[in-house]
């Protein structure tokens, strides 16, 4: 016996329909997805260049440019494949960073149509334009704008818009231009449209293709019991959505929040103390900031306002993230006493650099540290921060050993100190005063001179390594004696005619 | 002065992979030219270039070799263990191969315990660390080797020579320890620093310049000149190593191998047993009586095995085939021996003697004295049986594997490189296309530029001179895929064994060539997939109609068979099925066995390389005359009409026509098989041109042989391989003739192999009049089967083997728990036979669920539907409405048949596109034939293969496939160029171009090319699920 079930775009039965009031609040959705984003994200370019993404091993073309196409330049050919067919193409690595960036800076751009922007997956921007219709003249002029801005910023976009975010969505990705504002016509349109929109996984896709299945108004017509239990309730219920049969609330995107602070004063205010009050309190509302989204900050910038000179910059930096307004005030108040104010200061503004979250500090260790006086002990980071407050954030630098054999390179400056020192593996015999650059010496007999002639003590050390660059060496090093007993370190060069060079002064 | 002596006891080649920097040859060419005493090669934990080091003094006329290793143990010491005697040389070998069994592949673990037999006939050099001393827990060492223990002192300029000798010589007078010298070579030159420094980055991961303190500072390492050690070293320490050397006696020369002797029964001899089993043979083989000739061949085989005392060996391959006959696995032999009547008597060949009429010297040679050679091709699946009974018989101690040491290739040589150097993936990729067909020695600018690279810039300056320094460097051992070394003692004790990537498989130290070179025996146990399904040919018609046949009992000579082979319609035949011998056959005309000896060995890169193939398709064609410069020659070159075709022709010519000694056609042999790699033909170039020229013979001729040698290189395939080859070739063709429904459902059954799909296979059967049946769950076993059709024919029922995503087990499952009638429903199939749903969705895309759910939509709406059965509801029917499904339209279903089962019963393709492509008047291509060569056509199908060989020079054979057969084309480079795009992308290809018709070979050679990838539109398939 066969029986036909309620398919899912049957109409629900009587008593469950709603009374429609014409008062209810309608959405609408506009849609914006953006097909060539891996490839737009990077920025303009008049070269013919792909995407290429790394699979088992092999980069394969993601996404080619119009004029690649035109070269026979197809998705999923691997890399070579591509630069056999155009030489000079331009082969980029895919960036989600860089994609998932540019679709947050368009949705900050998009913010000024409307307040509810979602960024729907990697490659959808929802707006809900219902309400901004009329402010912007209507649906053709808002959809002109928001096309004239995505492409004036780069973005070839499909729009499309619907009563339902996936309905404009689904319509987006099959690239039809619809614009459905009823929803009793969502079924209609639809029906059409692959089911390759859809976005389902490959598996699910195929599995409902094999059945013939290949439009989804093929699949609005198989039962809705059947369908649920083959390919899961949720998928159901996302046609339900998309039909407007079921709500689909939708969160709003907004940008990070990054703390900016002002200050202005009635009068000049040339006061130090006066000055770092202000500033205190600046600080104070940026803990406050800080606090409530649990996040800490490593840089800090003041700006002091004069009235006939450019403003005053000082940047504070810490070697961990911060929040404490005590912690600052006192970076500040040290790096105060070395700065000359042009004029007096108009108004103050205090911006924040980069946050990130901030794990809670334990309280043990606060009520172990010594109370503050002369006996106050500082770690290695607060030394570096201290020092760099005082002296200048440029001026504070750590030095490091690098495991490599020529001793011109087997040191190197470190930004930020903070670590200990490694430890030097080889137990070599090098002088802690080194010359920046070897120093030539005369030789009498094959012996170098300085001031008489040394007595060659210990060696050689050969050193012939570094080809890889253009600083390579081959030299024997010798510790040696100066007729005034100073302990030397020299080295013959082996790679030219034999020549003797001065390069450090043992202790 | 310049009495300094030396001998260098501590060199690693490059066999510590990564390492070491140089050759073993030259370090030995290098020790010789510096007037070395002696050269210790001590790679760490291997013997593996040694052979090659023995090879190179022999040549170099070093003093003495001397063999050891470097070994590290886990506490942390190092060790350097020199063999003084045989008896050391066995207990090295032996301690290697506890060490490398008791670790992965490619690594050793070492302990003192190893050390307990205190290593009689070993010296070792203790090599101290940094902090110069012997712990307690380590004086073992010195209680193992006592008097045979030094210190060895290796000054490296590193700062603190002074230091170092000073406090050696202290804890040696505390110890009781003399010192000696030792340089810790790792190059044969300085300059090979740069190369080990590369090595040292590729060994550690990282690149060069983040290398750090793993580099070693300096280039000391190599082989020193004796003026310089003599500044270096205290006399005596020099001296010593003279008199270290002084105490060793030991060389390769020594080894000795010992056949298996559980291989002759007790109360016989070696050749009382061979001499029995070939008699019962004989009987076998001829019931009928043996002819005079015959017998008098065997008697002349015999004594000549005696004489060179080579029974066991043959008695050794006769246990292995005797085994695989008992267990029903098909096996033939090929090689120098395997075509005597000897091996045709004891079953190791099924090549009837008389049937070749052929001299037995040309398979054994008194005067070369070369070991015999067999190798068997047992059935490609079957093959680890007989491996395993080799294992089992002989014990992991007396049969291993040879090695193939995997060496660096342009490609792999400039990823390494440039990995160490900094150079992005992208880059190199780009860099390794432009540079295919590199040969390693000079790269063009243009190349480097097409790469987006700058060929000025320092760093691709470096990159491809360490390159070249870096190819042919050993980079890992492999195992043989198939040479046996079996002995009569522990093999352990000859040559080091260690583990292969395989589990439970272990393999020697030592190459092929190596064995050569000492004259140890192997036999080459070898997959064959012909040979399976050959087998099963034999099966399907023995329970079809009850024929019994065997490779010997397929009728001889049959005149069908040879028209269909010179039809060229040969899909599936062994050897003969490959595009360019399809169009060769037709006027190479083979007629009788012999031709196809020939036919088998000319179709090959070599004597295409050599140009042989078109002087002797002349020839035989009578279009040339076929002269001798000889009687010598004409000895020779008689059987092939003056061309030289086989490889022991090019040897034997060597002999009669230059001079040389037998000997000297054998290393020429080898260097012909290895000159691309190594270089060197060289030295045999201006002896074979002399050696003629002084024999009377032309200039010309001589280079035109020379030139010959040079092209068959690698390739150069012999007679007795041929031999054995036309065999199979034969029995192939014969079933392909006589029974097409049972070969192909064999070679179906036997996929993957050969040139073809399964597509191709099946639509040449249907050409060939097979029916061919859809996959039915309630019908098909896994592999193919034969039913009976109305006419009482063989029809091919396909197997669910087939199936793609459906996995062996499962398919046998299937039909082992399918009741008589035949499954009832879905959910039956799905509790009788435990499959699960993605097996079941893999059998209803096939359209094998037909008989239960009707067409594919249904099937799959089913099966996605099913439920595994509970163990309290195992049966329930659950009630569910049908859903209004469409029925596949017949492209469709054509599609589903190639993505599921690789090919379709239904109608080509193209038959749907045919009205659409009468547009642009593209011909079919069973109409080519009509047409006179010459004439313009167009023609258009789906692209099935491409390919390119390096042999064409910049010619791409594209075929392609319509609804009447396939076309083959033929694209210029200028015309694949420009057209690249299409080439590259089309699935459809439509061609214009020009129509040649030579014999029965059709080309059309491409002036334009369409892509009409988008006419597929639904029926849009990828090229693989085509092919």
């Amino acid at each position: 016996m066969v029986q036909y079930a309620l398919a899912i775009d049957t109409p629900p039965a009587a008593p469950r329909t709603l009374t429609a009031t014409p008062t209810a609040v309608q959405h609408l959705w506009f849609c914006a997805y953006l097909p060539n984003l891996s490839l737009e994200a990077s920025g303009p370019s008049k070269d013919a260049r792909v995407v290429v993404a790394e699979q088992r091993g092999i980069y394969r073309v993601l996404l080619a440019c119009p004029k690649a196409s035109t070269a026979g330049i197809q998705a999923g050919q691997s890399a070579n494949a591509a630069l056999a067919l155009l030489p000079t193409l331009r082969v980029e690595e895919r960036s989600i960073l860089r994609e998932q960036q540019a679709v947050e800076r368009l949705a900050t751009w998009l913010e000024q149509f409307t307040s509810v922007v979602c960024i729907a997956g990697r490659d959808v921007l929802l707006l809900e334009i219902a309400g901004s219709l009329r402010l912007y003249g209507g649906l053709p002029c808002l959809r002109q704008q928001v096309a004239a801005g995505l492409e004036q910023q780069g973005f070839a976009a499909a729009l499309a818009i619907a009563p339902t975010p996936l309905a404009a969505t689904w319509l987006a990705r099959a690239g039809r231009r619809a614009c459905v504002r009823e929803p009793a016509n969502i079924a209609r349109v639809l029906r059409g449209l692959p089911l390759t929109c859809l976005n389902w996984p490959v598996a699910v896709c195929d599995s409902i293709r094999a059945m013939g299945v290949t439009r989804i108004g093929d699949c609005l017509r198989l039962p809705r019991e059947g369908f649920a239990r083959r390919f899961g309730v949720q998928r159901l219920l996302e046609l339900d959505r998309a039909l407007g049969r079921l709500p689909d609330p939708r969160t709003s995107w907004r940008a990070p929040e990054r703390f900016c602070a002002d200050h202005e004063m009635t009068e000049e205010q040339s006061d130090r103390e006066i000055l770092l009050a202000i500033c205190h309190e600046l600080l104070l509302s940026l803990e406050r900031f800080l606090l409530t989204r649990q996040l800490g900050t490593q840089q800090l910038r003041f700006s002091f306002f004069h009235l006939r000179a450019p403003a005053t910059q000082i940047f504070l930096g810490g070697a961990e993230f911060e929040r404490h307004a005590e912690h600052w005030s006192e970076l500040l108040r040290i790096r105060f006493e070395r700065v000359l104010l042009p004029e007096p200061v108009i108004a103050v503004r205090l911006q924040a650099g980069r946050c990130q979250a901030l794990s809670a500090v334990s309280g043990r260790l606060a009520l172990q540290a010594k109370p503050a006086g002369s006996g106050r002990r500082y770690s290695m980071s607060q030394l570096v921060e201290r020092l760099a407050a005082r002296v200048g954030y440029q001026a504070v630098q750590g030095v490091t050993t690098v495991a490599e054999h020529r001793p011109q390179r087997a040191w190197r400056l470190q930004d930020f100190p903070g670590q200990a020192l490694p430890v030097i593996r080889y137990q070599l015999r090098r002088p802690l005063w080194m010359l920046p650059e070897p120093t030539r010496l005369s030789a009498e007999h094959g012996y170098p001179l300085l001031q008489g002639r040394l007595i060659l003590l210990e060696g050689p050390e050969r050193l012939e390594t570094g080809w890889w660059d253009d600083d390579g060496i081959a030299r024997d090093y010798y510790t040696a004696m100066s007729p005034q007993g100073l302990r030397l370190w020299v080295f013959r060069n082996r790679q030219h005619a034999p020549t003797w060079y001065l390069h450090g002064f043992f202790g | 002065m310049s009495q300094t002596r030396y001998a260098e006891l501590h060199a690693l080649s490059n066999f510590t992979f990564l390492r070491g920097a140089s050759h073993p040859e030259e370090l030995v060419a290098a020790a010789v030219a510096l007037g070395y005493e002696a050269l210790a090669i001590t790679d760490e934990c291997t013997l593996s270039g040694v052979v090659r080091a023995h090879t190179a003094a022999r040549e170099h006329g070093l003093k003495q070799l001397i063999i050891g290793s470097e070994l590290h143990l886990q506490s942390g010491r190092k060790l350097i263990v020199l063999a003084q005697n045989l008896a050391g040389y066995a207990a090295l070998c032996e301690l290697i191969t506890k060490a490398r069994r008791a670790a992965a592949k490619g690594r050793y673990a070492l302990t003192r315990l190893a050390f307990e037999n205190g290593l009689p006939g070993c010296l070792a050099l203790w090599v101290p660390d940094q902090d110069y001393d012997l712990d307690v827990e380590d004086h073992w060492i010195r209680e193992t080797f006592r008097d045979r223990l030094w210190i060895a002192v290796e000054l490296l300029a590193d700062g603190r020579q002074a230091e170092q000798l000073e406090r050696l010589r202290v804890v040696g007078k505390r110890l009781k320890l003399p010192l000696v010298a030792c340089g810790d070579v790792h190059m044969h030159r300085r300059s090979r620093r740069v190369l080990q420094d590369t090595l040292t980055a590729i060994r550690e991961g990282v690149t060069i310049d983040n290398a750090g303190f793993a580099l070693y500072p300096n280039g000391e390492r190599h082989l020193r000149p004796l003026e310089v050690l003599q500044h270096i070293y205290p006399a005596e320490l020099l001296a010593e190593t003279v008199r270290i050397a002084a105490m060793i006696d030991f060389s390769l020369d020594e080894l000795h191998y010992e056949y298996p002797d559980e291989i002759v029964p007790p109360g016989e001899t070696a050749a009382s047993y061979l001499r029995r089993l070939t008699e019962q043979g004989m009987q076998r083989r001829w019931p009928g009586g043996v002819s005079q000739k015959v017998t008098g061949l065997i008697e002349h085989e015999l004594e000549l095995i005696a004489e060179l005392g080579y029974e066991p060996y043959f008695l050794t391959v006769y246990d292995i085939v005797a085994f695989a006959r008992a267990q029903n696995i098909l096996c033939q032999g090929r090689g120098s021996a395997a075509n005597s009547a000897v091996c045709f008597c004891l079953g190791i060949t099924e090549v009837d003697p008389a049937r070749m009429a052929m001299l037995v010297e040309r398979f054994i040679s008194r005067e070369r004295n070369e070991p015999p050679d067999i190798d068997v091709d047992f059935e490609h699946e079957r093959r680890e049986e007989v491996i395993q009974y080799i294992y089992a018989k002989y014990g992991r101690e007396r049969a291993a594997l040879a090695a193939t040491v995997i060496t660096y290739r342009p490609r792999s040589a400039l990823r390494d490189v440039g990995k160490v150097l900094g150079l992005s993936d992208l880059q190199l990729g780009r860099l390794a296309r432009s540079m295919q067909w590199w040969d390693g020695q000079r790269v063009d600018d243009s190349r480097v530029l097409e790469a987006g690279l700058d060929p000025k810039s320092p760093i691709i300056k470096r990159l491809l001179f360490l390159v070249r320094e870096l190819l042919g460097f050993p980079r890992h051992l492999s195992q043989h895929v198939g040479g046996f070394v079996i002995s009569n003692g522990p093999l352990s004790e000859l040559v080091p064994v260690e583990n292969a990537a395989k589990p439970e498989r272990t393999v020697i130290q030592w190459e092929k060539t190596d064995l050569d070179d000492l004259g140890l025996l192997k036999v080459d146990v070898l997959g064959l997939g012909i040979l399976t399904a050959i087998r099963r040919s034999f099966e399907l018609l023995r329970t079809f109609d009850g024929h019994e046949l065997t490779l010997a009992t397929v009728p001889a000579e049959d005149p069908l068979v040879y028209d269909m082979i010179c039809r060229g319609d040969t899909m599936g035949v062994f050897q003969i099925e490959s595009r360019a011998q399809m169009a060769m056959l037709p006027r190479l005309r083979p007629r009788c066995y012999y031709d196809l000896v020939i036919e088998v060995a000319i179709i090959r890169p070599g004597p295409i390389q050599g140009d042989m193939v078109h002087p002797y398709l002349r020839r035989r064609n009578g279009e040339e005359a076929v002269d001798y410069p000889s009687e010598d020659v004409k000895g020779v070159l008689q059987r092939t009409l003056g061309v030289p075709i086989f490889q022991e022709q090019v040897m034997q010519l060597a002999v009669v026509a230059a001079g040389f000694t037998p000997g000297e056609a054998d290393r020429l042999r080898r260097a012909m098989a290895a000159w691309k790699r190594r270089g060197g033909l060289g030295p045999f170039e201006e002896k074979l041109i002399s050696g003629m020229r002084e024999r009377g013979y032309a200039e010309e001729f001589a280079r035109q042989i020379f030139r010959q040698i040079e092209g068959f290189g690698e390739y150069g395939f012999p007679e007795s391989h041929s031999a054995s080859f036309a065999l199979l070739v034969y029995v192939s063709a014969w079933l392909k003739c006589h029974a097409p429904a049972a070969f192909t459902a064999a070679l179906l059954n036997s996929q993957p192999m050969g040139f073809y799909s399964a597509s191709q296979l099946t639509q040449d059967a249907r050409q060939h009049g097979v029916e061919i049946r859809k996959v039915d769950i309630n019908r098909s076993h896994w592999d193919c089967t034969l039913e009976r059709n109305a006419d009482e024919l063989a029809a091919l029922r396909l197997g669910l083997r087939q199936v793609k995503g459906l996995a062996e087990e499962a398919g046998r499952r299937a039909v082992e728990a399918r009741p008589t009638g035949g499954y009832q429903s879905i959910q039956h199939l799905l509790e009788a036979a435990g499959l699960d749903r993605r097996e079941l969705g893999a059998l209803a895309s096939a359209g094998a669920l037909e008989s239960l759910a009707g067409h594919r939509h249904q099937a799959r709406w089913a099966v996605a539907g099913v439920e595994q059965p509970t163990p309290l509801f195992s049966s329930m029917d659950r009630y569910e409405a049908k859903p209004l499904l469409s029925k596949p339209t017949e492209g469709q279903n054509i599609v589903a048949d190639y993505q599921s089962l690789g090919m379709t019963l239904e109608r080509h393709p193209l038959h749907l596109l045919r009205h659409r492509l009468d547009r642009y008047r593209y011909h079919q291509a069973g109409c080519l034939v009509q047409l006179a060569t010459g004439s313009s056509v167009s023609v258009a199908g789906l692209v099935i293969t491409k390919q390119r060989p390096g042999t064409a020079s910049g010619v791409t054979f594209v075929t392609l496939e319509d609804e009447t057969g396939y076309i083959n084309l033929v694209l210029w480079k200028q015309v694949a160029e420009s057209y690249r795009p299409a080439l590259l992308n089309a699935r459809l290809l439509g061609v214009r171009g020009e129509l040649q018709i030579e014999g029965e070979v059709i080309h059309v050679i491409a002036r334009q090319l369409v892509d009409h990838t988008e006419m597929l539109g639904n029926l849009l398939l990828t090229a693989r699920e085509f092919r």
